[in-house]
């Protein structure tokens, strides 16, 4: 198959090249690697429509065998390929186009404000969209495990940015230590689903298959190539996908693993928005979609799944309620969606959560890039309190940052609503059968009309009312770099919610779920009609019957929660100037106010509990191991010291020593020959 | 003819007194020399038994050994030299450098 297919490697191969020509020759250029990163990143776009518009022609999935890393046929090799369906084409789309916006405002944010070091900058950059498409694009499990890992490293690296501060360090090492402690679940789950199926294939070519497609062979009959290690098929299919699930949670940051992403936004703002928004976070939930063939075997873990995201969800976004930092907001914003997107994929909702996923995506880049607009205009000051009446100063991004506002608090008909409000129609569906997706869609809705309210108190704290501080009178001006990206972004975060419009299309019955349509095609066993399938046959997993009054009226339900968070928000913040009103919730605000004390226990976790055991387990290795092995070298080693001293150097200790072995040794043969 | 053990008598002298030299003495040349009579002492051995069996495969051997000892000694004398070279010296036992 010839054609743009073909050029697929070249995607993720061109941040790589970026990655490198920043890194070694980007202090001589003279934006310092921010050109080679454009360059190459609006190549991989270019490549990535060309891709998307290839795989929406032939419908066919195209896979490709790059390299064999460890070529032995039985039990199992080590492969690197590529794999572009449907879901990849889109997430490859979503990547890159959010990759050169970002590349671009960051040479408003970065160049124009006079950084130093600006080439480890783009070099960690183009490094982190190399890993991450490749992520993406992995055909196998343990492919997409190593770049998992990478696109961790590449956050480390650039949280860290600043390192001569205190904080960016310290919160680097926060977010690698907390990804790396799921991470560590999810090796145990390659290494598990490679054991169990000898592939970690997502897609079977030329003779093999799956694992997806092997498992559903174990559940729906013949378990022959299937090592289940003596566990009933299903329960071993749920325990490697729950193994799998912690380094979901780790990177997207669900409960109790998202405490790295608030502390993530030391870095600078182009990277949160880039990594800690848009992509990287997302690469959990994609992972999930990704082996949603072998997720949707199981219901117990999708139970879970739906359940920590709806948690997430709640948890999340009433912390997101206090806070004064304008990024923190959106940290905690982040980390409530995400848990939406869990909550879909985990009801069944397999279009829900990547249709959240997209959108998602756009708008809150989107508002992270406004988030860094404001905090250029600031000064670099991100506290909500010292800001108000920008939105005279800085129309463009106060319209943009509202449309991604609005989309984010999920208000008709901007995108946020539409993924929205499809995810919690999904988990309504699922939950009027079964209790624990009720309470996950519960949480979920109450979550609702905390992202209007939050929300909304962000937006009319830092841009309407009067300015409040000097600064913010007269704010910084910045250029078109970093306006360009805010109005692409903002159109997108309007219309991209058009892609699926469930609710229109169930109400005047023409045919807008055109996401939906989209993942009816691609491999047989990667669509959404073989998802469906293997949910109500072989896990049993049922919704309810698809209704116009149910969808029509879960919609309505959200729409309204939503609205009334806006309308309290507008009551109590968008007057001239606001007062702290959740300081009236008392010692509740002290509990949100420190994020539930989460940073505290896991903290005592791992100074009160496992330090002491890694003291107790470090007492044993130096006692009782080396001590053994010590004791056996000592022998040796008094021996040796001994016996050392025969060597002396003098020519005639040696031949009398041979003289007395010659007569000795001859002695013997006689004793033992009988000759005496 | 003289019975093959008092050959072997005289060799088994012969070659201690070899021994005896390079057990005691400290010259290099000495040395030397106390290898000699060892490899003489062989050479007789080898020359009795050819002598007992009738056979010159013995004989035809003590040539060989002659030849090997004429070696030996090129390469003896030149480590002699060497060794005189180094330590001012041809005293074995002040040659102690490669020891523990």
């Amino acid at each position: 198959m010839a054609g743009p297919l073909e050029f697929a490697p070249a995607i993720a191969a061109l941040p790589f090249v970026s990655f490198v020509i920043a890194l070694f020759f980007g202090r001589y250029m003279p934006k310092k690697g921010a050109l080679a990163g454009i360059t190459a990143t609006a190549g991989s776009l270019l490549l990535a429509i060309w891709t998307y518009f290839t795989v929406m022609g032939n419908g066919e999935p195209h896979t490709e065998h790059l390299h064999t890393l460890v070529a032995v046929a039985e039990p199992f090799s080590l492969e690197l390929g590529i794999l572009i369906d449907q879901l990849s084409a889109l997430m490859l789309l979503i990547v890159t186009l959010i990759s050169f916006l970002v590349f671009v405002f960051s040479l408003g944010y970065m160049n124009d404000e006079g950084e130093t070091g600006l080439p480890r900058y783009y070099a960690g950059l183009s490094l982190f969209s190399f890993s991450m498409l490749s992520f993406v694009m992995a055909s196998n499990l343990f492919m997409a495990f190593m770049f998992f890992e990478l696109v961790g490293l590449c956050s480390y690296l650039l949280i860290g940015f600043w390192f001569r501060e205190d904080a960016p360090p310290s919160a680097a090492k926060k977010a690698f230590i907390v990804t790396r402690f799921g991470d560590y679940f999810f090796l145990i789950g390659v290494v598990g689903i490679l054991a169990t199926f000898g592939t970690s294939a997502f897609i079977g070519t030329g003779g093999t298959e799956s694992f997806p497609a092997l498992a559903e062979h174990a559940l729906t009959g013949s378990a022959d190539h299937v090592h289940t290690f003596g566990f009933d098929p299903q329960t071993w299919f749920t325990i490697l996908a729950l193994l799998v699930l912690g380094g979901v949670m780790g990177k997207s940051a669900q409960f109790p693993l998202h405490t790295w992403l608030p502390d993530a936004m030391e870095g600078p703002t182009p990277v949160s928005a880039l990594i800690h928004a848009a992509t990287m976070v997302a690469a959990g939930v994609y992972l999930v979609a990704r082996m949603y063939g072998f997720y949707a075997l199981s219901p117990t873990a999708l139970a879970i799944i739906a359940f920590v995201g709806g948690f997430t969800a709640l948890f999340a976004a009433t912390m997101g309620v206090v806070k004064r930092e304008i990024k923190q907001v959106l940290a905690y914003s982040t980390i409530s969606q995400y848990g939406y997107m869990m909550l879909a994929l985990g009801a069944g909702g397999y279009v829900a959560g990547v249709f959240h996923l997209t959108t998602h995506a756009v708008f809150k880049a989107l508002l992270f890039l406004g988030a860094g607009a404001v905090i250029v205009a600031m000064h670099h000051d991100e506290d909500m309190w010292k800001m108000g009446g920008l939105k005279n100063e800085l129309p463009v991004t106060y319209y943009t940052f509202l449309a991604g506002s609005l989309a984010l608090a999920g208000i008709i008909p901007f995108s946020g609503f539409w993924s929205k409000d499809e995810v919690l129609y999904e988990a309504l569906r699922l939950g009027l059968n079964d209790p624990v997706f009720m309470a996950a869609y519960a949480m979920g809705l109450i979550a609702v009309f905390f992202t209007g309210f939050y929300t909304f108190r962000m937006v009319f704290l830092t841009f309407h009312g009067e300015p409040r501080t000097n600064i913010a009178e007269s704010p910084h001006q910045y250029g078109w770099n970093m306006k360009a990206p805010l109005v692409v972004l903002g159109a997108l975060a309007v219309v991209v919610g058009l892609i699926n419009m469930a609710p229109l299309a169930k109400l005047t019955g023409m045919d807008l779920t055109y996401l939906h349509h989209w993942f009816e095609n691609g491999g047989e066993l990667l669509t959404v009609e073989h998802y469906h399938h293997l949910l109500t046959e072989v896990s049993g997993v049922h919704h309810v019957e698809n209704s116009t009054g149910l969808m029509l009226g879960s919609g309505a339900l959200s729409l309204g929660l939503a609205l009334a968070g806006v309308a309290v928000a507008h009551v109590l913040y968008n007057v001239p100037s606001p007062e702290e009103h959740t300081d009236k919730l008392g010692s509740i605000k002290t509990v949100l106010f420190n994020n539930y004390y989460q940073d505290e226990y896991q903290v005592w976790l791992a100074e009160g509990l496992t330090a002491n055991v890694a003291r107790a387990a470090n007492t044993f290795d130096q006692g009782v191991i080396d001590g053994a092995v010590n004791g056996v070298s000592s022998v040796s080693l008094f021996a040796g010291e001994r016996v050392r001293r025969i060597q002396t150097g003098v020519v005639t200790n040696y031949a009398a020593l041979l003289t007395v072995g010659l007569v000795v040794l001859l002695v013997a043969m006689g004793l033992l020959g009988g000759w005496f | 003819m003289i019975a093959a053990k008092y050959y072997l008598l005289l060799s088994a002298a012969v070659f201690c007194i070899g021994l005896f030299g390079i057990l005691t003495r400290r010259n290099a040349l000495i040395f030397l020399m106390s290898i000699e009579l060892m490899l003489n002492a062989a050479n007789i051995n080898l020359v009795a038994f050819s002598a007992q069996h009738g056979n010159l495969s013995g004989q035809v051997f003590s040539l060989f050994t002659m030849a090997l000892a004429a070696a030996e000694v090129a390469v003896g004398i030149g480590i002699i030299l060497v060794l005189y070279r180094n330590f001012d010296d041809v005293d074995v036992t002040t040659a102690t450098s490669m020891r523990w």
